[in-house]
């Protein structure tokens, strides 16, 4: 009952914050120098790491696919199966999850340490909420990088694909034939989910993460529980959420 | 790192990702920028079946382009087909949606028309055939299967019966019981007639156990394949004669094929109807030696008198011969 309380206070309370961010949206222009720091922090930095996992699955995913298509000569269609699969799937949900390990951990270890060393009473002393000047630039930075990393993570995933298509012994398809199957059997439409899907798991795990740290209470050792359990909430959110965003989007 | 470089670089990061959702959505969408080229051909059709945007169109095979968009037209279906540049599809071409797999994968396919016919232009409307596709054909087996299920149901019923009458069997049964003596003394009668024909008795046992008939037998297809060996040579002679006569060679072969000789030979016909006509109607010397009997009277009475001389001769002595015959001829 506890943990069900606990877990309905957490829905709650991200709710709240994720409101009283959107009350302060007319303040974004004036916050312009934390929404570029937050920007370079949740997409430029986290590009490379965004870049060489999506390009292995994308790989891997052909490798697989060839493996298992080749007993029914269905091979042609691997351009179709990765493309689909990156865009709509694990494209999104591979962003978040990076999102989630790299930008979110970080994201609620700051403001932990913010809230355990009574930083943020400071700022609710000046008048100032830690909803804007903290959560406002984070989320609006989410809402605008993370679709740029998950295109980023299509497109690159695709191309690991069609490398391995093309250099595997037993799949051996060339990139033309891998791109045109993938275009024929494509609606831009597939790419659009994912990227919807993306921005949601994005501004989840990023008010999730905010919520967590913002509501650290004690002293520095609650700082690591709330990065873990931040981590943890964001990535069952993240499943959850694609489950019931992806029969939406269906 | 100062704020203008971070700037710069988010600036720089989403301005790739824009360029990269356009990129994606030009590729996925047929947008301008790699729009392909070639000409567009329309192909109606009363279903497009499992047809789809995207889909290949081929000629003998080989492809020659997509389809761009496909779109209901008042009562029928239309396949908007984009041709590739270069291609030139016959205006008596005609097309088809052929099914390329079992798992729905569809493809239309243009036959290549006569080499005489002109080129479809852009925007044209091309023929187009229907092609029975993998439902009809499953619904066709389903008939198929319906009516072999009668047949072997009709077949059973023959075989055993349909509860009215017996059936088949029932009634070879009974056939077999009823006539079982009568069996019985045939298979007695074929009995006996095999032993004797396996011990040579009769005609037929001799025919089957006697060697000689077979020598005989041998001889005669021998004899009678050297009188087609000897009128296969006849033939061939007749043959080479008439090759001759053909020719024009020999005598028969001049007078047949020689327009001279069948000439001369009209002449000579006509010149001896032309004597036996004098000498029916009497003219000339012959005609009148065989016609006029005065000549026959003259040279009886000539007869006579000398006759007559020469019996004075021999009364008057040689001296007044020469006078005598001459008196008695003047």
């Amino acid at each position: 009952m506890k943990q069900l309380t606990s877990i309905l206070e957490g829905f709650g309370s991200t709710l709240q914050l994720f409101l009283r961010a959107l009350s302060y949206a007319g303040t974004l222009p004036r916050q312009r120098a934390r929404f570029i720091e937050q920007c370079y922090l949740i997409g430029y930095t986290t590009l490379p790491i965004v870049a060489i996992l999506s390009f292995f699955i994308g790989a891997v995913l052909a490798l697989q696919a060839g493996y298992s298509m080749q007993n029914f000569g269905a091979m042609q269609f691997i351009g179709s199966l990765v493309g689909l699969s990156m865009a709509r799937e694990l494209g999104p949900v591979m962003v978040a999850i990076l999102l989630a390990g790299r930008v979110g951990s970080a994201i609620t270890a700051e403001l932990a340490s913010m809230k355990v060393n009574q930083e943020v009473d400071a700022l609710e002393t000046m008048n100032i909420p830690p909803a804007r000047m903290l959560v406002l630039p984070r989320l609006a930075a989410a809402l605008v990088m993370v679709p740029v990393l998950a295109i980023i993570a299509d497109l690159v995933g695709w191309f690991g694909g069609a490398i391995v298509a093309k250099y595997t012994s037993f799949i051996s398809i060339e990139p033309e034939a891998y791109f045109s199957v993938l275009r024929r059997y494509m609606k831009f439409q597939d790419v659009m989910n994912g990227l919807i899907k993306a921005e949601i798991f994005g501004l989840g795990v990023v008010l999730v993460c905010c919520n967590i740290g913002l509501n650290t209470r004690g002293g520095p050792r609650e700082i690591g529980a709330s990065v873990t359990r931040a981590v943890v909430v964001s990535l069952i959110l993240i499943l959850v959420l694609d489950y019931f965003v992806t029969k939406v989007l269906i | 790192m100062n704020n203008a470089q971070q700037t710069a670089r988010v600036g720089l990061f989403f301005l790739l990702g824009l360029a990269l959702t356009w990129v994606t959505f030009e590729t996925l969408s047929g947008g301008t920028i790699f729009k392909e080229k070639g000409y567009m051909l329309i192909a109606g059709f009363e279903s497009l079946k499992e047809l789809k945007q995207g889909d290949d169109v081929r000629m003998a095979g080989v492809k020659i382009g997509t389809i761009e968009t496909t779109r209901l037209a008042g009562r029928r279906a239309e396949a908007v087909l984009r041709i590739d540049p270069g291609v030139k599809v016959a205006t008596d071409a005609t097309a088809s949606i052929v099914m390329a797999g079992l798992i729905g994968t569809n493809y239309v396919s243009i036959d290549l028309g006569s080499a005489s016919a002109g080129a479809l232009a852009d925007g044209a409307e091309i023929r187009t055939k229907v092609t029975p596709d993998i439902n009809s054909i499953m619904t066709d087996l389903g008939n198929l299967g319906q009516k072999l299920d009668g047949a072997l149901s009709s077949f059973g019923s023959a075989f055993n019966g349909d509860g009215k009458g017996g059936g088949l069997f029932q009634k070879l049964d009974k056939l077999v019981t009823d006539n079982s003596d009568r069996v019985s003394t045939t298979m007695t009668n074929l009995q006996e007639i095999t032993t004797k024909l396996n011990k040579g008795e009769g005609t037929l046992g001799k025919l089957i156990n006697d060697p000689s008939l077979h020598d005989e037998l041998v001889a005669a297809v021998d004899e009678i394949k050297s009188a087609a060996t000897q009128a296969k040579g006849f033939v061939s002679d007749a043959q080479g004669i008439i090759a001759q006569v053909k020719s024009g060679q020999g005598a028969l072969g001049t007078l047949v094929y020689d327009e001279a000789t069948a000439n001369n030979l009209r002449v000579t016909v006509a010149n001896i109807r032309s004597v036996s006509d004098k000498l029916a109607k009497g003219e000339g010397t012959l005609g009148k030696l065989i016609n006029d009997d005065t000549l026959y009277n003259t040279a009886q009475n000539t007869l006579k008198k000398a006759d007559r001389a020469i019996d004075g001769l021999g009364d008057s002595g040689p001296i007044t011969a020469v006078g005598i015959v001459a008196k008695s001829l003047f």
